[in-house]
């Protein structure tokens, strides 16, 4: 089966919930991903709220972020991207799992569920771009 | 997120209901941090809890070093299986207090 799909949504914390509801309705498509779907769930709803909080920096914004879902050839790719701040992928740095504090955490948690995560600052029409891929 | 508060002697016990992320977090601290404050021990149910992401985590923590600083304690309830499964992705488990 191949999956492809997309779509943007407001940089906004109450926009979370139904990037959740898009990526769960997305992946309810095929049984291969039943027993991994809420993993990969959470591993997309921490990427966008990075957008939110990192690249946005929580502000309000007009801009939009947009999510696309792709299955080909058993990759599960996830593409996000924004209009944000540009990010240093350096400075991005997961918790360390002896260190017990909040924040870092979502950083950690994507990089437990996925396989591979990029960090691409020259998308066409954007400024950052986040791939994760999962191979199944 | 919804939530309900009872209070019996010196325990608080919040039951919270409904998805846990970066939107509702001030609301849930809002919630828990008075009580802790208050020195009550808080009691967290989060049977009814579908879905915590990193933001969850971060106000169980939170509470936990809250509590633990002004000698009180948070004891997380009945967690629910996709919780406690993210707890343990971030190997919480043996610090947080659970029963």
């Amino acid at each position: 089966m191949t999956i492809e799909e997309h779509r943007e949504f407001p940089v906004d914390s109450a926009s979370l919930k139904e990037i959740r509801n898009f990526a769960r309705e997305v992946l309810a498509k095929d049984e291969l991903f039943s027993s991994t779907k809420d993993d990969v769930v959470l591993a997309i709803a921490e990427a966008a709220q990075n957008i939110v909080k990192h690249a946005y920096s929580g502000q309000p914004t007009g801009d939009t972020m947009r999510v696309e879902i792709t299955f080909k050839d058993n990759e599960l790719k996830i593409d996000l991207y924004d209009k944000g701040k540009p990010v240093i992928p350096e400075n991005i740095k997961p918790r360390q799992i002896d260190d017990v504090k909040p924040g870092g955490l979502g950083t950690f948690f994507i990089g437990q569920i996925m396989d591979e995560v990029i960090f691409k600052t020259s998308a066409t029409d954007w400024v950052n771009h986040l791939i994760l891929t999962k191979n199944y | 997120m919804s939530y309900k508060i009872s209070e019996e002697g010196n325990v608080a016990t919040v039951h919270l209901d409904g998805e846990i992320d970066m939107d509702v977090t001030e609301k849930a601290k809002e919630v828990i941090m008075p009580l802790i404050e208050a020195g009550k021990e808080v009691h967290l149910n989060l049977k009814e809890v579908q879905y915590m992401d990193s933001s969850g985590i971060s106000v169980l923590i939170e509470s936990h070093q809250k509590a633990a600083e002004l000698g009180t304690k948070v004891i997380l309830k009945e967690i629910s299986k996709s919780v406690l499964k993210v707890i343990m992705m971030a190997k919480l488990e043996q610090i947080l207090i659970i029963e």
